[in-house]
């Protein structure tokens, strides 16, 4: 599917299909979830952004049933470029009504960036200026095991991790998403 | 705004980096995403996400609601700056006494948050009790996706929304006890919901005062 | 103008599109029907001009049953809209049939006619690798008195309606309900994936929106 199509559908479902909160509860919620893990490990970063990634990851299992209702997904996507392009397209566009740029491929096609010019999650958001938080959380982690768990739902293994956020200072924030393997066109290992 | 010069407005040095533009969230207007739109969809997985997390860190239901309770707590303080702060300079006053105060909640604070006020504001007739009100919402936005199994029916959890209730009332200096309640009106209102405002005795004892000033 | 009230069979229609009422020789054409499901009928000299009629008739269009079978082939969720219309089997028996209901449509996914696979990409093109589309398994049962459709959502999960076999928009009901599921089953956070599903809500959203169908 070309991605000016993706556009056209992701703008139709958000208009006609979503049912819409205000944007500030769900940065609130979001806000408190982080600042809870914080509290509950002590401020150990690396161990927030595994929490994060966590999470993410369970939602993203559930979550896919709703992208793909809300859709009306009915054929899996023909490669990888198209599986990003939805993504981001119809995704970002229909959770979080913003639509990442897709950029940076690889040359084999199976890595990809999403770079952010907004993410709601990060409203108003400082981190703690405790010398530590801007090298080693990722606030918005949780958007990676989302991006995990609801591919692997459609049976695609891939790995993603952020590599720049602008509440660290950084100039963009990106995040990087890498097809590990398809699930499903794996047979079984033989019996000798 | 923009042509502020960055970390200048805080007053001490900030140790934080910020992206070579100097933009900070201090540049961003504070009424952009005032009535800007994401979907409920969203919210449900993150508050869905947030109870199951909490469920696995507590023995019992009410430890439960009191995570959840802790977790609005916080969001509650931030909203009474940040809604009186966007209201029109002349009644951009805290509320002064306890019917403004719950007046405030049951409109501004609903509105903003779950689009529409809440369906109704009580005092308790029990004579003996002039410290509790109570703040109905027919059919919580939180609770909308969310089945209690039976074992937890005493589970609401709106907590998360006492929880902003409170923090908005301890913000206020009206410090509160808030928990929310059940109270299922047969198959129209399924989940119609108490929220029991308790105030500390120190709060009536001054309104009582201030009535007779 | 006359209109069938709900829940009476009030009349019945044969295959040729002609009405026969159950209380009199009467007997009229349909002339159209909008998407509302009401009905035009051409009428006899003697009746009115026009006759408007809803169809109600309970046992001409009908949603028996639902169940949904999660990826592993268990049965999760097994709900009877309409006493009646199927007998009754037991639970082990609804078991057997997700069951074996998932493994024919597995089997016969693989049996499906081989599709021509895409060439791969030419070496040094930036042509991605194409993943091609699986084959679909078993979609629909048939018997005498009832249709069987199976949806199967992308992620593995299986919805099977059970309805009169002249039900129509049946594709619709079901995506409808696959919203429902999205909502009220997967946004529960006391709902385990894989379990069975015990989510009062769904329960009543579900029932509303078949009672809706099947009053029609």
């Amino acid at each position: 599917m070309a991605a000016s199509k993706a556009s056209r559908i992701g703008e139709e479902i958000w208009k006609t299909r979503i049912d819409k909160v205000n944007a500030e509860l769900v940065t609130l919620t979001y806000g408190t979830i982080v600042a809870q893990l914080c509290k509950d490990f002590e401020d150990d970063y690396p161990e927030v952004n595994r929490q994060l990634d966590k999470m993410g990851y369970n939602i993203g299992l559930r979550l896919i049933e709703d992208y793909l209702a809300k859709s009306n997904t009915m054929k899996r996507c023909s490669n990888f470029r198209e599986t990003a392009d939805m993504i981001s397209r119809v995704g970002f566009k229909i959770f979080l009504n913003i639509t990442p740029q897709v950029t940076n491929w690889t040359a084999d096609n199976n890595s990809f960036s999403l770079v952010f010019d907004e993410n709601p999650f990060a409203d108003f958001v400082e981190l703690p200026d405790d010398g530590r938080a801007q090298n080693e959380l990722w606030y918005s982690n949780i958007l990676c095991g989302v991006l995990r768990g609801a591919l692997e739902m459609v049976q695609m293994q891939v790995e993603a991790h952020f590599i720049s956020d602008v509440l660290r200072g950084n100039d963009t924030t990106e995040m990087r998403v890498t097809l590990i393997r398809y699930i499903d066109d794996e047979l079984p290992p033989e019996d000798d | 705004m923009s042509s502020l010069p960055s970390s200048a407005s805080t007053g001490k040095e900030s140790g934080l980096r910020v992206p070579s533009n100097g933009k900070t969230i201090y540049h961003r207007p504070i009424n952009r995403t005032k009535t800007s739109e994401l979907s409920q969809a969203s919210f449900a997985f993150l508050f869905s996400e947030m109870v199951a997390y909490a469920q696995k860190r507590v023995k019992g239901i009410q430890e439960l609601e009191h995570k959840l309770n802790v977790q609005g707590h916080s969001i509650g303080i931030k909203l009474l700056d940040l809604l009186l702060y966007r209201e029109p300079a002349r009644t951009q006053l805290r509320p002064q006494n306890i019917v403004a105060l719950l007046h405030f909640i049951k409109q501004n604070v609903w509105l903003h948050l779950f689009g529409r006020q809440a369906d109704r504001l009580e005092k308790s007739t029990d004579a003996e009790k002039p410290d509790e009100y109570m703040i109905i919402d027919n059919e919580p936005l939180v609770n909308q996706y969310i089945s209690v199994p039976r074992e937890m029916s005493q589970l609401n959890c709106a907590a998360f929304v006492a929880g902003v209730v409170e923090g908005v009332c301890d913000g206020a200096d009206f410090p509160a006890r808030v928990t929310a309640h059940t109270v299922g009106e047969g198959e129209m209102w399924p989940g119609k919901t108490v929220f029991l405002v308790k105030f500390r005795s120190e709060v009536v004892e001054r309104e009582a005062f201030l009535a007779k000033s | 103008m006359k209109v069938a009230s709900k829940g009476h069979s009030l009349f019945r229609i044969d295959n040729t599109r002609r009405v026969w009422f159950s209380n009199s020789q009467d007997k009229i054409d349909i002339l159209e029907t909008n998407s509302k499901a009401e009905t035009r009928f051409m009428v006899s000299p003697s009746w009115p001009d026009t006759l408007n009629l809803t169809l109600v008739s309970p046992d001409s269009r009908t949603v028996f049953s639902l169940i949904i079978i999660n990826k592993a082939g268990g049965l999760i969720y097994n709900k009877t809209f309409h006493e009646g219309g199927l007998n009754k089997i037991s639970t082990n028996d609804y078991l057997v049939l997700a069951g074996t209901f998932h493994g024919v449509h597995a089997i016969t996914a693989r049996l499906n006619p081989v599709k021509p696979v895409a060439p791969p990409p030419t070496p040094g093109t930036n042509e991605p690798p194409n993943r091609p589309e699986p084959s679909s398994g078993l979609e629909v049962l048939e018997t005498e008195n009832f249709r069987m459709q199976c949806f199967n959502t992308l992620t593995g999960t299986k919805f099977l309606l059970f309805t009169e076999t002249t039900q129509t928009n049946v594709d619709v009901t079901i995506k409808r309900i696959y919203d429902l599921y999205a909502d009220y089953v997967m946004k529960n956070p006391f709902y385990s994936l894989e379990m069975p599903i015990r989510c009062d809500i769904f329960d009543r959203k579900l029932l509303s929106y078949i009672r809706e169908i099947n009053n029609r």
